[in-house]
C-alpha cells in the first residue's frame, strides 16, 4: 500500500470540508479588504505605491496576514483535518483498513501541509487579483505597468512556510491527541498570543509561535542581504522534526485507537 | 479477556452474544487492532495479528458500533475512499450500492441519510473488497423494526449468495436466533457457551418444563409427586420436561384418577431465560 493512495483518499475527505472552506475564504479575507481600500481611496493610496508598487503591495499584504491571521488559520486547519475523523466517528474504520500506521499518519500530515500550501497559493492569487482589478477600474494604479519581483515573492512565501513548520507539527500532534477540537485550538491561540507578547525577548527565536512574525520582520528589514534561512527558521525545521516524531510515536503506542 | 477463542467456521453466521459490558466490543476491537492487547497474542485466520496486521485486515470487513461515514460526502464518495485503499475495481462501487439498495442516493450527503441508510452504507463499505470475514458489532442497534429486518436480510443474503462468513455481535438474543448458524455467548470476558444454533436449541429443550393446568391442582400434586419432582406456580404445576411419552403418561395418570386436564404442554424457556440461566450459573 503506497503512501500516495492514502494521500489521495485524504484529499477526497478534505474536499468540501470545513478546512477547505477556511483556506479558501481565509486566504481571500485580507485581499478583499485591500481591494475595498484601493477602490474607496485611490487618491490616498496611489502616491504610496509609486516606486515599487508590487513589492509595497505584497509587503503590506503579508504584514497583515503573517502576524496573526496566518498562524491562526494554520492552527485551525491542523485541528480541522483530524477533526474530520473524530466528528464522523471514522477513526476506527481508518485504523481497521489495511494501511500501515505510517501511511495513516503521514497521509493526514501531508494533507495538512497541502492545505497550508493551498492557503498560500490562494492568498498570492487573490493579492494579484485585487491589484489587477483595482488597476483595471482606476487606470492610475501602477500595477499593470510594472512586473512583480518574482524572486522576492517566492522567497517570502518559502520563508514564511518554513517558519510555520514548527507550529504545524505541534498543532498536528495536539489535534491527534484531543478529541475535542477546542483544546488544541485554545492551546495554539494562547501560545500564539504569548509569543506576540514575547517578541522583543532575546530568545524569541526559540518560540515556534513567534517564527512567522520574525520572518516577516526580517524580510521587511531588508532580509534579502542575509542568507536564505535565519536562526528561527532553522529552529522551526528542528521543532518540525521533533514534534512530528513525537506525534507519530504517540499515535503508534497509544493503547486505544479509533 | 480470558482465553477467548471464537470458533467461526467458514461460511457461517456466528452470533456473538452477551449482555452489555460482557466484552463483545472489546473482543471485536482487539481483533481489528483498535485496542492494544496488554498480554498474549491475537490470531485470525491462524495468523498472528501483531506480525501480519495488514495481510489480515485485507481479508476483513468491519463495522464497529455506530456508522463510520464522512457526513459531508455522498455515498459514492464515501465508497471511493475505501475503493482506493482496498484497490478494488471501479465497478464494485455500483455493485455494493445496488446490493444495499442505495444506488439512487445521487448527490445526497451521508449526513442527510436515515440511520438505516447510514448503517447499510457502512455495510457497503465493509463489503467493498469482498472480504472473507465480515465483523459487525451490533449492526442493528438503534434501527427501527424495518431497518432491523433490512440489515438481517442483507446479512443472510451475503452469507447465502457470496459465502461471506459473518461474525455479528448482539445483546438481542432473539435477533441472533433469527439469522445465526453458530452462537457464542460471552460473559465477563469469558466464553460461556459456543456451538451451533441447533446445540443451543437442544440446551433449551433440556431446560424446558412441562406446564400442567387442572381443575384440582392439589389432587394432581398428590398423584404426581411420588414419581416426579414438581413445583407449583400460581395455578400451574411445573415438571421438568423429558419427552413426549412422559407427557402422555402424566395425562393418563391424571385422567384415570378423575382429574380434568385443561392444559398440558412443554413450556420452553426462551433464549433470554436460557441466557440468564447460563450467566447466573457462572
Amino acid at each position: 500500500m503506497s503512501l500516495s493512495i492514502s494521500i489521495r483518499t485524504e484529499l477526497i475527505k478534505a474536499k468540501r470540508s470545513s478546512a477547505f472552506w477556511l483556506c479558501l475564504i481565509g486566504s481571500g479575507f485580507i485581499p478583499a479588504i485591500f481591494l475595498i481600500m484601493y477602490l474607496v481611496r485611490p487618491n490616498k493610496i496611489i502616491p504610496t505605491l509609486t516606486e515599487h508598487p508590487w513589492e509595497s503591495h505584497f509587503e503590506k499584504g503579508w504584514q497583515s496576514f503573517a502576524a496573526f491571521l496566518l498562524p491562526m488559520f494554520v492552527i485551525l486547519v491542523c485541528s480541522m483535518i483530524p477533526q474530520i475523523e473524530f466528528k464522523n466517528n471514522t477513526w476506527k474504520q481508518v485504523f481497521a483498513s489495511p494501511q500501515s500506521l505510517g501511511n495513516i499518519f503521514f497521509s493526514k500530515f501531508t494533507t495538512i501541509l497541502l492545505m497550508v500550501l493551498f492557503l498560500f497559493f490562494m492568498f498570492n492569487f487573490f493579492m494579484f487579483g485585487n491589484a489587477v482589478l483595482a488597476n483595471l477600474i482606476f487606470k492610475k494604479y501602477p500595477f499593470l505597468s510594472q512586473a512583480p519581483d518574482w524572486i522576492s515573492l517566492l522567497k517570502i512565501n518559502l520563508k514564511t512556510f518554513v517558519s510555520l513548520l514548527g507550529i504545524i507539527s505541534i498543532q498536528y500532534w495536539l489535534s491527534l491527541r484531543f478529541k475535542n477540537f477546542i483544546v488544541p485550538i485554545a492551546i495554539g491561540l494562547a501560545l500564539l498570543i504569548t509569543s506576540l507578547i514575547l517578541l522583543q525577548w532575546e530568545h524569541a527565536d526559540k518560540i515556534p509561535f513567534a517564527f512567522p512574525l520574525l520572518t516577516f520582520i526580517s524580510m521587511s528589514d531588508g532580509g534579502q542581504k542575509s542568507s536564505l534561512f535565519q536562526n528561527h527558521e532553522l529552529n522551526s525545521i528542528g521543532y518540525f522534526i521533533f514534534f512530528t516524531a513525537l506525534a507519530f510515536f504517540d499515535m503508534k503506542y497509544r493503547k486505544e485507537r479509533g | 479477556m480470558d482465553n477467548v477463542k471464537l470458533d467461526v467456521p467458514q461460511g457461517s453466521i456466528y452470533g456473538f452474544l452477551g449482555p452489555n459490558g460482557a466484552g463483545k466490543t472489546t473482543t471485536l476491537r482487539l481483533l481489528l487492532g483498535l485496542l492494544r492487547n496488554q498480554q498474549g497474542d491475537i490470531e485470525i485466520f491462524g495468523k498472528s495479528f501483531s506480525s501480519q496486521r495488514i495481510e489480515i485486515l485485507k481479508r476483513l470487513g468491519s463495522l464497529i458500533e455506530q456508522p463510520s461515514l464522512y457526513g459531508h460526502l455522498t455515498a459514492r464518495e464515501n465508497l471511493e475512499i475505501y475503493r482506493r485503499i482496498y484497490k478494488c475495481n471501479k465497478l464494485r462501487v455500483e455493485e455494493v450500492l445496488k446490493l444495499v439498495g442505495l444506488e439512487n442516493t445521487g448527490k445526497k450527503k451521508a449526513k442527510q441519510f436515515s440511520l438505516g441508510m447510514k448503517q447499510r452504507l457502512s455495510i457497503a463499505v465493509a463489503l467493498l473488497h469482498q472480504p472473507e470475514l465480515l465483523i459487525l458489532d451490533e449492526p442493528t442497534n438503534g434501527l427501527d423494526p424495518n431497518g432491523i429486518i433490512e440489515v438481517r436480510e442483507l446479512l443472510k443474503k451475503l452469507n447465502k449468495e457470496f459465502g461471506t462468513t459473518v461474525l455479528v455481535s448482539s445483546h438481542i438474543l432473539n435477533e441472533v436466533e433469527r439469522m445465526a448458524t453458530h452462537v457464542g455467548i460471552i460473559h465477563k470476558g469469558k466464553m460461556l457457551f459456543q456451538g451451533t444454533l441447533h446445540e443451543l436449541q437442544q440446551m433449551k429443550t433440556k431446560q424446558a418444563e412441562l406446564e400442567i393446568e387442572t381443575n384440582d391442582n392439589s389432587r394432581a400434586v398428590q398423584l404426581l409427586q411420588a414419581e416426579f419432582s414438581l413445583q407449583q406456580k400460581e395455578n400451574k404445576i411445573l415438571i421438568p420436561f423429558k419427552n413426549n411419552e412422559q407427557s402422555a403418561k402424566i395425562n393418563r395418570l391424571l385422567v384415570q384418577n378423575g382429574v380434568d386436564v385443561f392444559a398440558l404442554h412443554p413450556q420452553q424457556s426462551d433464549l433470554e431465560q436460557l441466557f440468564l440461566d447460563i450467566t447466573s450459573n457462572n
